[in-house]
């Protein structure tokens, strides 16, 4: 039995799926229930192995503009000089420093970006070592500082505006539950920025998704996974929820790491250390959802609302203590049919969500002018497990925090995408790099696959 | 030729420890104190009469044996008493008592938690693995990642080497206790509230960070990382209070030639092109030596006593972005009797232990809340010891001193230390404190405060931080005080640094004192 069943629909299922059809496995996608993402980088190899020639990555323009209180916007554009302009209006010290940020946080970025195309290295190998050395003297100590910093320190050192450090900011704290005063977050800033345009500190959308529905070659089951099914501890295919059981000698899961064994597969079969290990893994919910249909274009395309790193620092001391934020930091994206996506961090799972929405409605409609909200939905992090499948509603699945990153994620165990199932993977967000990237976990689960 | 062939820039713990060990290897040192007593931070004071209190620092575990074997301190005075003890009241009139017995530790645990009790020895085992896997970097200079010479290659990977040595379960474990909060480091191994607070203090003694903040996993294992008389994690008092560690290294030092002068305050390292040729003394006295080495801390030394001007653009762009924030503040009160506290009423051993103060991990957090935000924390963690149930020479008979390190008092305060804000937080403190032991407030004869302005002030400890200069990630190990030189060495030759703002850091450890005299000593 040469099949493989693929669970999930997500870019990293599907792009899995398609490498291993095309190295000849017969190859059946069972949608798990979770939901598509179209957010987030995607690594040129696997649009390259793929032939994906119509491809693209895009981000709004300007790809965030962020009010200011007297007025006016801050507006980031791709274009270097443009930001540059904008960001004098605020300060002119942080106008000139700009770019030298920028190239900075590139290079680190672009170290990642070739971790990140690569099942995770070992941090104690000396090809790991050549390359951080490749940095250069100033690339290898910003490392070294840089990642376990939080982000409100790595900002403070370079920029006095609170406009421009909290929209910056907020790319240190996306989906995570710490603060930008948090150890780490600097971090988080980098991974958003891995495949961003140097000056771009927003994970792009793209048009993957349906670029890879239209490929060929691989069979879709429109059912859920209820159970994997095992016989002396390897996998032998999977039972569906219509009923139906099927063979397979591999299964390769993107739902979220603790679904995938501790659900899919019968207990017992996991070592009880291992089982709690995984149970410990982070991954709490952080981040509501409203999504609003609006009359005419509300004026951005992108806009938060965090207008300084001590009301991201607020907002998330409501959600230590369990309580939605009162103040919320808010992003919103709007698509060409005037449709907005908005995200809202801290709304923490289970806090009572009710009148968030109105909120959040009442904050955005200072700043689209005469638009007119028509429709809006609002997803809490329960709703967003209940939909998305999301544990706790948290969109990375585990946390993406130093301690649940690279070689770590989600568990050391786990870091090469095979578990001690034989014949079962993991692929998903919660895997290495994940977290917003869409793809690459995909990619790398199914090298190893093809490797062994 | 000049007359000495090192000076040493603050008779503090650590440059006495590198004053020891170079006049033991035949050097003619002096130690220049600004104060007219040694010690630094770990001073003991006659602050009342008759009441003497360690002042800053208030108990020993992190001082490097070898440090004690090497100088021999007991010889020079230094004894240390054992604390037996830590209990931590609670609202409900209940305690936790952690005890240096295993059996009666474990079944005071089980009245908590069953599961706790049952983790507690392994995760003791697993701590001490991990504080036996960062032990030999203690002593070690660290290396320069970026470099590319052949010695500093080899200590790469010597040290990576050191680390697959541990095996992967080992490192993994490293990984996290360097990047996880110390909450939820602990919420992986135990479910008692007042277990995991109370572990979780350690974590965030000496920083402006809460028990959820990650990086702080990695204070609390720094803490656990103390030896006395080759038990790990032990604390202790030294008899005479910290002064008398100061006073036997001081000892051990003048014994092996070093000069030590007091009441010499340093206003200038004289610098000559790119080389330290000696120091200048406030009003005006010129002293030449082939080396100087400042204990003080970084910012002093090369913002204040050096000069930006001797310096390359980019070593000063590090020091000046190197934080501090001290958060730290002392209360000292002097008592004519004895606590008595609801949980435990009397006169018991628990008073010859360290009382905490950290109920739950939420109280503590939520004290961390107000710092960050620069506010004195109103209802802030304290770690108590009272010295003279232990050593009864540091009270007159039948009274008692009362030592409280308290957080949070950030030195950012908002509008400023005053001695109205001083004398706030002694009443948020005394307040606090007396809800758990009502007699408190009766038996307080006189009250000092200490500040982080007040360290500042008179240790000389820059924004009051206790380990001279925070010991987050990123200010540790090789980029400790600033990358590239992390070894004890500046940028301008004949010129050191030994202070706690050089790896390992703070605590009364000694470390960095000793590194910095063998990096010496190796140079030639």
């Amino acid at each position: 039995m040469n099949r493989a069943i693929v669970i999930g629909s997500s870019a990293d299922a599907l792009i899995a799926a398609h490498l291993l059809a095309r190295a000849g496995r017969e190859v059946m996608v069972v949608e798990g229930g979770d939901s598509s993402q179209d957010e987030g980088w995607v690594p040129p190899q696997v649009v390259r192995e793929l032939r994906l020639e119509d491809f693209r990555l895009h981000w709004p323009e300007p790809w965030l503009a962020a009010p200011l209180p007297d007025g006016g916007r801050l507006e980031l554009w791709r274009d270097m000089a443009r930001s540059v302009e904008s960001i004098r209006r605020l300060s002119a010290r942080d106008a000139e420093r700009w770019p030298a940020f920028c190239k900075r946080m590139a290079r680190l970025a672009r170290f990642l970006e070739a971790l990140y195309a690569a099942p995770p290295p070992d941090p104690l190998s000396l090809p790991f070592a050549l390359r951080a050395r490749r940095l250069g003297r100033q690339g290898l100590e910003d490392l070294l500082r840089i990642l376990p910093m939080p982000v409100a320190e790595l900002l403070d050192d370079w920029f006095e505006s609170d406009v421009l450090k909290g929209a910056l900011g907020a790319a240190g704290v996306l989906h995570l539950m710490q603060g930008p005063r948090s150890s780490g977050t600097a971090f988080r800033l980098l991974h958003h920025h891995v495949g961003c345009p140097p000056g771009v500190f927003r994970p792009p959308r793209s048009n993957i998704l349906e670029l890879l529905r239209r490929l060929p070659r691989v069979e879709l089951q429109h059912t859920e996974v209820l159970r994997v099914a095992l016989r002396a501890g390897a996998v032998t295919g999977v039972a569906l929820k219509d009923g139906r059981s099927l063979e397979a000698s591999l299964v390769v899961s993107s739902a979220d790491p603790r679904r995938s064994l501790l659900e899919f597969v019968e207990p017992g079969w996991l070592d009880p250390e291992f089982a709690r290990a995984l149970r410990q893994v982070r991954g709490r919910g952080v981040v509501a959802r409203l999504r609003l249909q609006l009359d005419r274009s509300p004026g951005f395309g992108a806009l938060a609302l965090a207008p300084s790193l001590d009301y991201l620092e607020r907002a998330y001391d409501d959600a230590k203590y369990g309580r939605v934020s009162q103040r919320p930091y808010v992003e919103a994206r709007c698509d060409e049919q005037h449709r907005l996506d908005v995200h809202i961090q801290y709304a923490p799972f289970g806090a009572d969500c009710s009148g968030l929405a109105d909120r959040v409605i009442a904050l955005l409609s200072e700043h689209w002018g005469d638009a007119q909200p028509s429709a809006s939905e609002l997803l809490s992090p329960r709703e967003l497990e209940q939909f998305e499948r999301w544990p706790q509603g948290q969109a990375h699945h585990a946390e993406l925090s130093l301690d649940q990153a690279l070689w770590m994620r989600p568990l050391p165990e786990l870091a090469r995408y095979r578990t001690p199932i034989k014949g079962l993977w993991l692929c998903g967000q919660g895997m290495h790099p994940g977290a917003g990237v869409a793809g690459a976990a995909g990619f790398n689960c199914a090298h190893e696959i093809l490797r062994g | 030729m000049p007359k000495y062939d090192a000076i040493i820039i603050g008779g503090g713990h650590n440059g006495l420890v590198c004053a020891a060990y170079l006049a033991r290897a035949g050097k003619k040192v002096l130690v220049l104190e600004r104060r007219e007593r040694v010690g630094g931070a770990a001073m003991t004071e006659e602050v009342f009469p008759g009441f003497r209190f360690s002042v800053f620092s208030y108990v020993v575990s992190l001082l490097r044996p070898e440090i004690i074997r090497d100088l021999e301190l007991p010889r020079h005075g230094l004894h240390i008493l054992p604390l037996e003890s830590t209990i931590t009241p609670l609202d409900n009139g209940d305690y936790l008592g952690q005890w240096n017995d295993h059996d009666q530790n474990r079944r005071e645990l089980a009245r908590h938690s069953l599961r706790d009790a049952e983790a507690y020895d392994e995760f003791g085992l697993m701590l001490h693995q991990m504080a036996r896997a960062i032990k030999p970097m203690l002593a070690m200079a660290p290396p320069d990642p970026a470099a590319l010479s052949f010695g500093e290659l080899t200590a790469m990977n010597r040290l990576a080497e050191h680390f697959r040595a541990l095996g992967a379960k080992r490192f993994h474990m490293l990984h996290k206790l360097l990047t996880m909060s110390s909450a939820d480091f602990l919420d992986e191994w135990f479910e008692s509230e007042v277990l995991k607070a109370t572990k979780s203090a350690s974590g965030i003694i000496g920083t402006l960070l809460g028990p959820r903040s990650p990086g702080t996993a990695y204070v609390l294992l720094h803490h656990y990382m103390g030896e006395l008389d080759g038990v790990f994690r032990a604390w202790g008092f030294a008899k005479g209070g910290n002064g008398a560690v100061s006073g036997a290294i001081a000892g051990a030092a003048q014994a092996a030639g070093a000069e030590i002068r007091t009441g010499a305050t340093v206003a200038q390292v004289l610098v000559k092109g790119s080389r330290a040729i000696g120091v200048v003394l406030e009003g005006g006295e010129e002293i030449r030596a082939s080396l100087v080495v400042s204990g003080a801390d970084p910012r002093r030394t090369f913002l204040g006593l050096v000069g930006e001007k001797h310096l390359p653009d980019e070593f000063v762009e590090s020091i000046r972005r190197f934080r501090f924030r001290g958060a730290s503040a002392k209360v000292n009160l002097a008592l004519g009797e004895l606590p008595n506290f609801t949980c435990l009423p009397g006169r018991g051993p628990h008073l010859r232990g360290a009382i905490s103060i950290s109920p739950s991990v939420e109280y503590l957090e939520r004290a961390y809340d107000e710092a960050k935000y620069g506010e004195i924390s109103r209802r802030p963690y304290m770690d108590i010891v009272i010295p003279s149930m232990i050593d009864p020479a540091m009270a007159p008979p039948g009274k008692h001193v009362m030592s409280i390190f308290v957080q949070y008092a950030p030195y950012h305060l908002n509008g400023g230390w005053t001695d109205a804000r001083r004398e706030a937080l002694g009443d948020a403190v005394v307040d606090t404190l007396a809800q758990y032991a009502p007699n408190l407030k009766g038996a307080i004869l006189h009250r000092q405060v200490v500040t982080p302005a007040d360290i500042e002030r008179i240790v000389g400890l820059a924004e009051g931080n206790i380990f001279q200069g925070e010991l987050s990630l990123q200010q540790m190990f090789f980029l400790r005080p600033a990358p590239a030189w992390a070894r004890y060495r500046t940028p301008l030759s004949g010129l050191y640094q030994c202070g706690a703002g050089t790896h390992p850091g703070g605590g009364v450890m000694g470390a960095s004192g000793r590194n910095a005299a063998h990096a010496i000593l190796r140079a030639g």
